[in-house]
């Protein structure tokens, strides 16, 4: 009980949020091209050019806030592209988004080359870091279970708050029904004089706007830094959240905070002296057990059907039985 | 292109007309959908337009609908002249249109449904309770039950159709076309919608409907327009109609006998079909209680209008599809629980409705596709490689013997005319030995020289000792070819006429569904 207590605490479900906030901000925003009809698998270069740009623009204007309007920009600009090529130019979604990704990679390597004359990772040079936000009173309305919602990022709270907000815009306002009907019946849409091609370009920015969130969130708020590669998979975590959440932001909500336990509970048992790299697995192995669990449960209902008359039919007509030879 | 017809319209009549349509001609390439056809509909009355498929139906009323523009003629709406250049202006002149596949969305309510594209707001966000709220308000008044709250994809799909009713409703729709209201609705469901189309009328709208199906017509409708390979046969009341004088205006007379010469050859049962039940794509009874045999040396042809359950029965026999209920069994295997490749082995040979689809692979040379299915066989291959020696030369003799014409073996499939692909699938289905030819629609799409030579062709395997199913929406060709014409309708055999006596009318009641009980041999 003792380890348990050490392993689960205050602390644990902190970290979690923590860990949580990048790929749910990521995810949100693929969210809204997965909901318009899109797979949008450049969610990870959109993140990483967020990220190298709000260290950029930190260390350009010396504010951090600069700094995350400068990563917004660039995942942006990146979306646009990305949109321009799929919905204009009708291009593969998923060759579009995986070229947009290297190129994402090679670019931040390449000017961060240029820029700091370094490879690696930019520390220092005067980033200015997003700080941290105490919330009044938390302490003496939670006591020691305040570092739950005080302490944090201040993108962190964005991300949990966007939640509700994209559950209200999907079934509350035009702009979300519209993009739904859009990804889930497009000639419905069309029938109705909703411009598929304009709902589709929103959704891809709104997904740059978010990504480019993340992004910044990771080098100005999780830690004050830029690495190479520094979103390491989570963009593509979040289009595995994707998949299977089918888009719904409450689904997503669940499977990021999957995911950031699953990151959380991993850093914690490295301190067990437990070998890090199975330790390590185990986001990816709560992945893949997640995704069986729910496709299997997903099995079409056709299938199901099939069952049903085979029964039928075996109950009903003695005489039909299966590999039955001889006609009447 | 567009020019209207000469001559102003008459102007005492169009004060009590909703709709009036002149001269309108429409075609597609050398195809004549529309020709000349006249129509006009009477404010608050329930006019049929009805004919067989592609007799013009769904084109005229798509040109009504502003979702085709005619080559030719003019429209009227309450007696004024207007350009319907696309749906939106026909929205807003008070027309409204059910079309035959539904445009819903599964995941969204049925209120939310009704008012996309006008959703009621309040404060920027979705009144959900004040769509809710007339959305019931409409079903109540015309007896369009639905619940408005619940999600569509969990509804069948007569409440979807009502769905569409009341999004046309909602926005304003003082005149109603529906295409084939009736084609996806049990008797109940129908019966209902009869009800509300009469409130409809009641209150002073029009409704326009489009179907191929006599009792319904003769039930529900005011006034029937006749189409028959898109020309306009007459406009009638419906009240002095006999259902034999609308078959007759529906088939024509035109139907040619040109019955080919046969010698009697009954031989044993090849095919046996028994009971046997399948669902459609939607999961509804698409084939029901088919029982038939078919004897080496016959050509049995399936008649109907398409989509009655033909492309069912040749799936279902095929492999594609599976039984529901039901056997059949080709030389005494039980086909239902084989798979298609084992079907063919068992003696099989399958020439497609849809050739593009599944009978050729469009990109590869005509070698190839004489080659498919038998790849895996001595001469062709030996040991995993292929000999394309032999295949070419196998090649070349079939195009010399089916008469195709190409520039020789290596040529791509989807280079050649309609008729000549399909003599490449009946080159490559005839070849390979089966005893059972499943032949659909053989000859849609293709020119008249080549329907010839492939008629030619089906005698001949008939000849030769096998048993053929000849399905075709074409009377005259199942007049020409078959020994037995089984009539389909509803997924259902209404009745077998001998080929020998084969009389368009009869067929043609069967068809429009009224059985037939002294020709019901197979209906139990």
């Amino acid at each position: 009980m003792e380890i348990l207590d050490r392993l689960v605490n205050v602390a644990l479900i902190a970290a979690t949020l923590r860990t949580t906030a990048p790929i749910l901000l990521v995810a949100l925003g693929g969210s809204f091209t997965t909901k318009a009809g899109i797979f949008n698998i450049g969610l990870e270069g959109q993140m990483l050019v967020g990220a190298f740009f709000a260290v950029l623009g930190s260390i350009w204007t010396g504010s951090a806030l600069a700094g995350v309007a400068c990563g917004v920009a660039a995942a942006l600009v990146f979306a646009l592209v990305f949109a321009v090529l799929v919905v204009s130019f009708k291009a593969n979604e998923v060759v579009v988004g995986l070229a947009l990704n290297i190129l994402a990679g090679g670019m931040t390597i390449s000017l961060m080359k240029a820029i700091f004359g370094t490879r690696g990772s930019i520390v220092g040079h005067g980033i200015v870091g997003l700080p941290k936000v105490q919330l009044p009173g938390a302490r003496d309305l939670l006591g020691s279970w305040a570092p739950l919602i005080s302490g944090f990022t201040p993108l962190v709270y964005v991300a949990f708050i966007a939640v509700p907000l994209l559950v209200l815009c999907y079934n509350r306002t035009r702009l979300g029904l519209y993009i739904r009907v859009v990804g889930e019946k497009p000639e419905a849409a069309e029938a109705l004089g909703i411009s598929i091609t304009r709902v589709r370009y929103i959704a891809s920015l709104l997904c740059g706007l978010l990504a480019g969130l993340a992004g910044a969130h990771l080098s100005l708020g999780y830690i004050t830094m830029f690495t190479e590669n520094m979103s390491s998979g989570r963009g593509f975590m979040a289009v595995a959240i994707l998949i299977f959440s089918n888009g719904d932001p409450l689904k997503v909500l669940a499977g990021c905070l999957l995911f950031g336990f699953a990151d959380a509970f991993s850093l914690r048992l490295q301190t067990f002296g437990y070998p890090s790299y199975l330790v390590l697995t185990v986001p990816y192995v709560v992945a893949l057990v997640a995704l069986f669990a729910l496709s299997y449960r997903a099995r079409p209902r056709v299938i199901a059907e099939t069952l049903e008359s085979m029964r039928k039919l075996l109950s009903v007509d003695k005489n039909a039985e299966p590999g039955g030879k001889s006609p009447s | 292109m567009l020019s209207n017809t000469p001559g102003s319209p008459t102007l005492h009549s169009t004060a009590a007309m909703a709709v009036e349509l002149t001269g309108i001609t429409k075609r597609f390439g050398v195809f004549v959908a529309n020709d000349g056809i006249d129509l006009a509909v009477r404010r608050g009355e329930i006019h049929a337009i009805i004919g067989e498929n592609g007799a013009g139906k769904t084109t005229l009323m798509n040109i009504l609908f502003g979702l085709l523009q005619p080559d030719e003629g003019s429209i009227q709406l309450n007696g004024e002249e207007i350009v319907i250049a696309d749906p939106s202006v026909a929205i807003k002149a008070g027309l409204g249109m059910v079309h035959q596949h539904f445009k819903l969305v599964p995941s969204l309510s049925v209120a939310d449904n009704v008012f996309l594209g006008m959703e009621i707001r309040r404060h920027g966000l979705i009144d959900h309770a004040a769509q809710v709220a007339r959305t019931r308000e409409l079903s109540k008044r015309f007896g369009l039950q639905v619940d408005p709250t619940e999600r569509v994809g969990l509804l069948s799909v007569g409440i979807e159709q009502r769905i569409e009713i009341l999004k046309v409703l909602v926005r304003g729709a003082r005149t109603i076309i529906l295409d084939e209201p009736t084609a996806v609705l049990t008797p109940q469901e129908s019966r209902e919608l009869f009800q509300t189309l009469r409130s409809f009328v009641a209150e002073g709208m029009t409704v326009i409907f489009i179907s191929h199906h006599l009792e319904e017509v003769m039930e529900v409708s005011d006034t029937v327009t006749v189409l028959r390979n898109g020309k306009k046969v007459a406009t009638r009341p419906t009240a002095e109609l006999s259902k034999d004088e609308l078959v007759h205006m529906m088939v024509g007379r035109e139907v040619s006998f040109d019955r080919r010469p046969r010698a009697s050859l009954h031989g044993d049962v090849v095919l046996e079909v028994k009971d046997l039940w399948a669902r459609d794509d939607r999961l509804l009874p698409a084939l029901r209680d088919a029982s038939f045999t078919v004897r080496s040396g016959e050509v049995v042809g399936i008649a109907g209008v398409a989509g009655n359950g033909q492309t069912e029965l040749a799936e279902v026999l095929s492999g594609l599809r599976p039984a529901s209920h039901g056997m059949a069994w080709l030389k005494g295997q039980n086909l239902t629980a084989l798979s298609p490749a084992a079907i063919r082995e068992a003696g099989l040979a399958h020439v497609p409705g849809d050739r593009m689809v599944r009978g050729v692979d469009r990109n590869a040379s005509i070698s190839a596709n004489i080659l498919m299915g038998r790849q895996h066989r001595a001469p062709w291959s030996r040991g995993g490689v292929l000999n394309w020696n032999a295949i070419g030369q196998n090649a070349e003799t079939l195009i010399k013997d089916f008469d195709i014409r190409a520039r020789g073996p290596g040529d791509a499939v989807k280079r050649l005319s309609g008729g000549n692909i399909q003599k490449v699938v009946l080159a490559r289905e005839f070849t390979n030995g089966a005893d059972f030819l499943l032949i659909d629609q053989p000859t849609r799409g293709v020119d008249i020289g080549a329907q010839e030579a492939i008629h030619d062709e089906i005698m001949r395997q008939r000849a030769a000792g096998r048993a053929i199913l000849l399905i075709s929406v074409q009377l005259d060709e199942l007049a020409a070819l078959a020994d037995r014409i089984l009539v389909m309708f509803n997924g259902r055999i209404m009745g077998e006429v001998a080929g020998d006596d084969a009389d368009e009318e009869r067929i043609g009641m069967m068809m429009a569904g009224v059985a037939a009980p002294e020709l019901a041999a197979e209906t139990a």
